[in-house]
């Protein structure tokens, strides 16, 4: 189990202040290594030039969406295995049970607390304290 | 403009809703206390849209459960925008809400308002117009396609109570996965 602050995290989500809190609620968790990319298609061309342990995705976004990054991602040995959270919104059932079809490792509901996305880090990772 | 003769579809948007249109026909209505409402648009296309957010009990501008929701609220009115053709670049808001009612201790609004501004300067969208903050209630009219506001002030019994929040969100989803 890797400590928190050892795991590079990049942030892939087209709202600025989506990806603010997303750092903010990483940080009280003791994260420190963060990037952020406003969309799919700039997520994989971060991960493909520095590889993150950790991505974490909101799905509605312009060029290529969250599920096309997760795909992506899988079918590109080098990053393959890197954890992948998706980010999803109340009434995307359907869009986490096709996440899951294609290798996500969790998923977090928005709006989100920082006590679901700790329990959702902890799945992937095992106890982050 | 034919506004004034026309008969025009009202949609009401209560609280935690929101709605997008690009209809000409479709007035979008709401009647604020201390919550806001971003009626937002991309003028290019006519389409565009309102919602009806009160941040979480006791959450200010800078708590970070008050903002998750916030910036939550908003995401789903721009993120329908943008999944019928607006354009993130091309989009500005007009903002109203936020008043301080007569029955409460706690300026609430303020937080309210504060949150709308901040976030909107944060995602770069550009504030045209409206009204926040100040004494009281407001009735608001919203056109979508023309981007034309109305505001009227209301006295506090025509302002429905704003529903509280927990500040956390219930909704963990249904598929559990670990």
């Amino acid at each position: 189990m890797p400590a928190a602050a050892a795991i590079h995290t990049l942030i892939v989500d087209d709202q600025a202040s989506m990806r603010s809190l997303i750092r903010g609620s990483l940080q009280q968790l003791g994260f420190r290594e963060f990037r952020e990319a406003a969309d799919g298609e700039a997520g994989l061309r971060a991960m493909i030039a520095q590889p993150a342990h950790l991505i974490i995705s909101d799905f509605n976004m312009p060029n290529l969406d969250g599920l096309g990054l997760l795909r992506a991602v899988r079918a590109h040995p080098p990053i393959a295995g890197a954890a992948f959270i998706m980010l999803t919104g109340r009434a995307d059932r359907e869009l986490v049970a096709r996440a899951v079809q294609y290798g996500v490792n969790n998923y977090l509901v928005k709006p989100f607390t920082v006590a679901q996305l700790k329990d959702k880090l902890e799945g992937v990772f095992g106890p982050l304290t | 403009m034919t506004t004034a003769l026309h008969s025009h579809h009202k949609v009401h948007i209560g609280q935690g809703e929101h709605f997008v249109t690009d209809d000409p026909d479709v007035v979008l209505t709401t009647i604020l206390g201390s919550c806001v409402a971003v009626c937002l648009r991309d003028p290019a296309l006519g389409l565009g849209g309102m919602n009806h957010f009160l941040l979480p009990e006791g959450a200010g501008a800078g708590a970070d459960a008050g903002r998750r929701y916030g910036a939550y609220a908003m995401e789903v009115l721009i993120n329908d925008c943008l999944k019928r053709g607006a354009q993130r670049g091309r989009l500005e808001a007009k903002l109203f809400g936020g008043g301080r009612m007569f029955d409460t201790l706690k300026d609430v609004g303020v937080a309210n308002a504060d949150f709308a501004e901040r976030f909107l300067r944060d995602e770069g969208i550009p504030v045209v117009g409206g009204s926040l903050r100040g004494l009281g209630g407001r009735r608001v009219q919203y056109w979508p396609s023309t981007g034309r506001a109305l505001q009227r002030a209301v006295t506090d019994s025509h302002v429905p109570p704003p529903v509280s929040r927990p500040p956390v969100p219930v909704e963990t989803g249904a598929l559990e996965l670990f």
